[in-house]
């Protein structure tokens, strides 16, 4: 308790915290109401994308993009420990090596909460509005999808704080994020087979939230070797747990 | 006397550079101890591994008798080369980070900021504050769960005159509140005014330790001069309270033994009818002292 009280008191005054949330926010309510008007196949997606309870499908997959915001602030906030050397102060007046990376893994559960609460309001909001149904059956039909975003939220600032931990450079390490998360892990998966790929961080984290509409084309092509939503949050968890061990076992091996 | 730090042989290397070399100190309840040394002999690498932030390389230390933890932490206050804070963070914000980490009394923290006269600086942002008032404010921040042990890493090192005075006549005063204080510093009338102990480092070796009136003599060199030297150097052959003196072209130097001053000289001299046409007390040059210790 002490240790997220203490992380509230640095978060919330931080001006750069909010400038990343408030784009973060506008971005993800931007798109999500102007996919609306966007063209498929010479057919506008019009208001059927806010149909529960397929929304929370949609939904989730947007805001999985928008994960790599939340990873780019996570290792800004640890970086920041660094350049300030407030890290290595908070562990010269008391706080344990591991501790101090605890400290940041809850910042990041708590993060990913917010994100998923906003996406629940935003979800509500637009789906209330123009959803042809709007019985509860409908509304919280899907609505476990949400706990999956959580789940893969959670994931990729794992990863992001892994990098930041790693190389204690704000720059260096959002390029590592992002080269790793978009560039050299989908590389590997073209390499090797699908069997194996599956189960690769990355793949695992993106297949908590599939691609809308991936049944149907499935149906239609040979389906796509991905683990659905709810077998994708066991490695997940395993990947999350693999990541905070190593930034705790980073900390702990090297000078501050 | 209780033993608050004691080092056993420890030691840091990067690289190929043995930034600390075996050493082996010990600091006593109530001492104020000095860390002498130049720059890159090894000071703060050796606080940063007593303060858990440097793993040590090879050796052992222990706080109070143990080895460190989360309770040993807490009955020191500390302040590594910097003053390291969150600069979009007020006086006050930062000291309450600090609390909680030490988990130090909230309350505590107006008294600190008027101690270290920030009071009314308080709801300015760190990164608004001058170098000196950084300085103070991590003492502050040390200071909060009022420790036994302040560990103090240059805490002068780039402050303007007053700033120093100022950050000067604090440790003091917390020095007189019975705090054990350890001192890094390479400043050496910095420790002769301050210390009680000190331990010179150069290259990462120890190569003194001990109070400082044994490490630092504060023997005075006399310089004196008459119209007539030589009935002067007859007497002061006589007299036994002088430890060395020489002629050197028309003055003396010496040396006079603990517990005497040149009152006692000038005293003596009138007395045989020798009027003094000079007498200089000249301080042996600190740096000069030092010089002397590390090239042993």
């Amino acid at each position: 308790m002490n240790l997220i009280r203490t992380e509230l008191r640095k978060i919330l005054q931080y001006p750069t915290f909010w400038a990343i949330m408030a784009t973060y926010v506008l971005l993800q309510v931007l798109l999500i109401y102007f996919s609306s008007n966007m063209m498929v196949g010479g057919q506008s997606l019009g208001k059927s994308l806010y149909d529960f309870p397929n929304l929370w499908m949609r939904f989730t997959y947007v805001a999985y993009f928008f994960n790599l915001l939340l990873g780019i602030l996570v290792i800004v906030l640890i970086t920041d420990e660094y350049s300030y050397r407030t890290l290595r102060q908070q562990v010269i007046d008391g706080r344990s090596r591991t501790e101090a990376v605890l400290a940041k893994f809850y910042v990041t559960l708590g993060l990913a909460a917010s994100a998923a609460v906003f996406l629940l309001v935003m979800g509500l909001f637009f789906g209330l509005i123009y959803s042809s149904d709007t019985s509860m059956g409908a509304i919280f039909g899907k609505i476990d999808h949400l706990s999956y975003f959580f789940v893969q939220a959670v994931g990729y600032m794992c990863l992001a704080m892994f990098f930041a931990f790693l190389i204690r450079k704000s720059g260096l390490a959002i390029i590592a994020f992002l080269a790793w998360s978009k560039i050299v892990e989908p590389i590997i998966h073209y390499q090797i087979d699908d069997q194996i790929d599956r189960f690769m961080p990355m793949k695992v984290f993106g297949s908590l939230t599939p691609t809308p509409g991936q049944e149907i084309i499935d149906g239609l092509t040979s389906p796509m070797m991905a683990l659905s939503p709810a077998w994708a949050v066991l490695p997940a968890l395993f990947y999350i747990a693999v990541l905070v061990f190593a930034s705790i076992l980073l900390v702990r091996l090297r000078d501050l | 006397m209780a033993t608050v730090l004691y080092l056993n042989e420890l030691s840091k290397k990067y690289g190929s550079l043995q930034a600390v070399d075996r050493l082996t100190l010990q600091v006593e309840a109530g001492s104020i101890y000095g860390l002498l040394g130049p720059n890159g002999s090894g000071k703060t690498t050796t606080l940063g591994m007593v303060l858990d932030v440097i793993r040590p390389s090879g050796g052992s230390f222990q706080w109070f008798g143990d080895s460190i933890s989360s309770e040993t932490k807490r009955r020191v206050g500390a302040l590594l080369e910097t003053p390291n804070f969150y600069p979009y963070l007020t006086a006050r914000a930062n000291l309450e980070v600090a609390a909680d980490t030490k988990q130090a009394d909230h309350r505590h923290i107006n008294k600190m900021l008027d101690m270290v006269g920030l009071g009314t600086r308080s709801h300015t942002t760190f990164k608004g504050f001058s170098l000196g008032m950084k300085q103070r404010l991590a003492l502050a921040a040390a200071m909060l769960n009022d420790p036994e042990v302040l560990v103090l890493d240059e805490p002068t090192n780039g402050l303007d005159p007053q700033g120093i005075a100022e950050v000067r006549d604090l440790i003091t005063r917390i020095a007189a509140q019975g705090k054990t204080i350890l001192l890094a510093s390479h400043l050496l009338d910095e420790v002769e005014k301050v210390c009680t102990h000190v331990a010179v480092l150069q290259a990462g070796k120890l190569k003194a330790d001990g109070p400082v009136e044994d490490i630092l003599s504060t023997q005075d060199q006399l310089l004196i001069s008459a119209d007539e030297l030589a009935p002067v150097l007859q007497l002061l052959e006589r007299l036994p309270y002088i430890v060395k003196f020489a002629q050197e072209k028309n003055y003396i130097s010496l040396t006079l033994s603990e517990g005497y001053t040149s009152t006692d000289l000038n005293r003596d001299m009138f007395a045989q009818g020798i009027v003094l046409s000079q007498l200089l007390v000249r301080r042996k040059s600190l740096e000069a002292q030092f010089l002397e210790i590390t090239q042993k």
